[in-house]
């Protein structure tokens, strides 16, 4: 790969040969996972011309790369008259390696991404680096075609630009826009073909909750976040079909909702009751829908629940893809601490699992969660392979919000959130773990079984399942009780 | 190495590879517990009853005497999940209490006997568990399925029904949009553009250049998908140029548009009926293969 890139340089005239040497020589043999700094951005001037030719050349090698292998140039944006002089050997060469040439181009992206974040990082002065690099990177990807590499640039490309223009310490800029309405119910749709991450979770905690109530008559469950309330069809389904204990237990679901409109709005979330119940009324199954309001900051108060005596209490909390994961984790707190108070059976929660945080800062951070999207891109690949489209549409809708919002998240850099996930938030302040069942941890492995090879569970400690793609860890299920209650 | 190698008990004679044939008239392979788990072993190394064949539950076991034969039948049982358990029933005190005979040498033998006698019990339950999760699995996803169904299903009719519903819908004119929140409807958008074409005569970049939501279809090879129409007809358009559709889909909500109705409603219907989507292995699942595939 670098070898190529050191032949063509000569026709470039316009380049600092110095720098470009600099560039190459860090490329070969680089695991893009064990990619160091290049270059040291505070050590070189703050003149933003010798960054950007800098720049140039890195994105020229690119761009060229980018030339000869598509077939038909869709990226309309490269700016053609600056490039077209390459000359035809180069061009041979690229003709006969473009499969690494296209590694090289993802190589390549995955530079400016850390660059820029490098320079986010830095001194108030790389801002400017950033922006430039940024800008580059944007005419060269492109989110709906082009390699997994090329659409998730675009996407982590985007993410920085917005947490750049909402400054270190602000709410991120309003980026994500809800969707399409439409979009996000065919994405979803795509999302449950393609890849078990939606079942996963709601399966998992169906069946904790369901070896939880195995002799109650009234069940009732509290959910963060409910959507179409689809986790719910499978437990009614299991619930009516129980053979030990009462049989017909009374199925109560308490959904939260926030004010205003959207997606977890009053109105929406009632339509979604009207379909759990008439779904219920179907099947047979006993059962009753509300509503809880959140205040206007999104903080879930306890008392504004209502509890009927003797009904045993689950907390449901999916924070996983589809689910969009809420931007005040103040809101997640109050939630959790809240169900505490009222000594539940069980709480179900479902987050994405992310490697503990590196000592690199945000740099380290954020790659992390390149490593970690990629791989979710990767799996839907493997699922999809020959439906891009639907495939970008699903990374449109979920995972560019999700990307935007880690992203965003991290760059705030609020250690304390980032140390920890939910569920060890649930562990410090005194939950009690409960076993994954065998059923449990058998049923995912036969669920993953109906996917793909690359998909494994594994049962990291006794209450949680987590959900892999290859050797990566991605969603985790963990199961808990308050202290106070004996399952 | 599954039985002892000390001389027999009362009518099982074993033989030289180990394993143990009954004396009856008719002689058949007695599975016991250790020659059982060794069987489960391999089958779940294969990954499960369903994809294990005799011919490799064999190779993988590498036991001397096991004949096809033996396995067929015994897989047989085990996927249907009975047999093993009348089995172990049957012959667990046997065994237990012959083994304990044969351990001359292990002074806890009376321990021996108590905890393979558990363990034959943890096997059997362990066998039947999976059998149970692995039915429930194929009920709870059909389960998710149908109810995923009647999403799709409102939100077509939701359209279709057209103007009936009131909403608050602050900036949308079109009635239903604001009902069906974050459905919405891709039929709906797909039944506008066509009806907006028509009416309509404005020139912008819209990717809804009249082609039947087929041709869509098979552009993006969505046919094996086999999802309900609407996700087939919307995809194409909307993934496409995402600035282009938000402008033209607004454009077109703002005019109430006049569906066509019946005949539209067909094409759903009939769309509708179509398997649910997937990988080969989950069509088997939803179209209730997992069911009918031969269990024995």
């Amino acid at each position: 790969m670098a070898m190529v890139m050191d032949l063509c340089f000569p026709s470039f005239e316009s380049f600092d040969y110095t720098t470009t040497t600099t560039t190459s020589s860090t490329d070969e043999g680089c695991n893009w996972s064990d990619w160091s700094p290049v270059v040291d951005w505070n050590e070189i001037s703050d003149d933003q011309e010798d960054f950007q030719d800098l720049i140039d050349s890195m994105i020229d090698e690119n761009v060229v790369f980018h030339q000869s292998i598509r077939t038909i140039n869709d990226d309309d944006q490269v700016n053609e008259e600056e490039y077209n002089n390459s000359s035809p050997e180069y061009n041979m060469a690229m003709h006969d390696e473009a499969g690494s040439a296209e590694d090289s181009k993802g190589l390549r992206l995955i530079h400016l991404l850390m660059a820029a974040a490098e320079a986010m990082a830095g001194r108030d002065e790389c801002r400017g680096l950033a922006r430039v690099i940024l800008v580059r990177l944007k005419e060269l990807v492109s989110p709906t075609d082009g390699t997994n590499m090329e659409r998730l640039a675009t996407y982590f490309g985007d993410a920085l630009q917005a947490s750049l223009d909402a400054g270190a310490k602000g709410r991120p800029a309003p980026g994500a826009a809800e969707h399409q309405r439409a979009d996000v119910l065919a994405a979803f749709q795509l999302l449950q073909d393609m890849s078990p991450y939606v079942k996963f979770g709601h399966f998992t905690a169906n069946q904790a909750i369901l070896e939880a109530v195995a002799n109650d008559r009234r069940v009732h469950i509290v959910d963060y976040d409910i959507m179409e309330g689809i986790q719910w069809a499978s437990l009614m389904q299991a619930l009516v079909s129980r053979k030990d204990g009462p049989p017909a237990p009374h199925l109560r679901i308490t959904a939260i909702s926030r004010s205003g409109t959207g997606r977890r709005s009053f109105g929406t979330v009632q339509e979604t009751g009207r379909r759990l119940t008439a779904f219920a009324a179907s099947i047979g199954q006993p059962f009753s829908f509300h509503q809880c309001r959140l205040d206007a900051d999104e903080t879930f108060r306890p008392a504004s629940l209502k509890l009927v005596r003797g009904e045993a209490l689950v907390f449901n909390c999916m924070l996983h893809l589809p689910h969009f994961s809420h931007r005040a984790p103040d809101s997640i707190t109050s939630f959790l601490s809240g169900a505490g108070t009222l000594n539940p059976r069980l709480i179900t929660l479902v987050e994405e699992e992310m490697a503990p945080p590196s000592e690199g800062g945000f740099v380290g951070r954020f790659m992390d969660l390149l490593h970690h999207f990629s791989t979710v891109y990767d799996s839907l690949e493997v699922g999809f392979p020959m439906q891009s489209r639907a495939r970008a549409l699903v990374e449109r809708v979920f995972l560019g919000p999700r990307i935007m919002e880690s992203v965003a998240r991290i760059y705030r850099g609020r250690e304390a959130e980032e140390g920890c996930s939910w569920g060890k938030w649930l562990g410090a302040v005194g939950f009690r773990p409960v076993s994954i069942s065998f059923a449990n941890h058998c049923q995912a492995k036969l669920l993953l079984g109906l996917y793909n090879d690359g998909y494994g569970v594994e049962e990291l400690t006794t209450n949680k399942l987590v959900l892999g793609w290859k050797s990566r860890r991605l969603l985790s299920a963990s199961i808990w009780t308050s202290q106070d209650c004996d399952l | 190495m599954f039985h002892p190698k000390k001389a027999s008990s009362m009518n099982s004679p074993m033989c030289d590879s180990g394993l143990v044939l009954t004396t009856d008239p008719k002689p058949r392979l007695r599975w016991t517990v250790e020659l059982h788990e060794r069987f489960v072993d391999a089958v779940t190394q294969l990954g499960g009853p369903d994809k294990a064949t005799p011919k490799t539950i064999m190779r993988v076991m590498g036991v001397k005497g096991l004949t096809l034969y033996h396995l067929k039948s015994h897989l047989q049982k085990f996927r249907l999940g009975k047999q093993p358990h009348k089995d172990f029933n049957d012959h667990s005190i046997k065994d237990a209490s012959s083994l304990e005979l044969q351990r001359n040498n292990a002074s806890s033998s009376g321990m021996m006997g108590r905890s393979m006698n558990e363990m034959q019990m943890e096997v059997n339950r362990r066998l039947h568990e999976q059998l149970e999760v692995q039915r429930h699995l194929q009920l709870r996803i059909e389960a998710h399925g149908k109810y995923m169904q009647t999403i799709l299903e409102k939100a077509c009719q939701t359209v279709l029904a057209g103007d009936n519903k009131s909403a608050a819908g602050p900036t949308l004119n079109f009635p239903t949009l604001q009902d069906l929140n974050m459905y919405g409807s891709s039929d709906h958008l797909h039944h506008q553009s066509m009806e907006m074409e028509s009416f309509i005569d404005k020139k912008r970049s819209t990717p809804y250049t009249g082609k039947s939501p087929l041709v869509w279809a098979d552009d993006l090879r969505l046919q094996e998908l086999g999802t309900a129409s609407c996700l087939d007809d919307q995809i194409g358009p909307l993934s496409v140029d995402r600035g282009s559709d938000i402008d033209s889909v607004s454009d077109i909500y703002e005019t109430k548009p006049m569906l066509s109705g019946g005949h539209d409603h067909k094409k759903y219907d009939v769309k509708m009926d179509r398997p649910s989507p997937t990988p080969p292995r989950t069509v088997a699942i939803s179209a209730g293969g997992m069911r009918s595939s031969p269990f024995g």
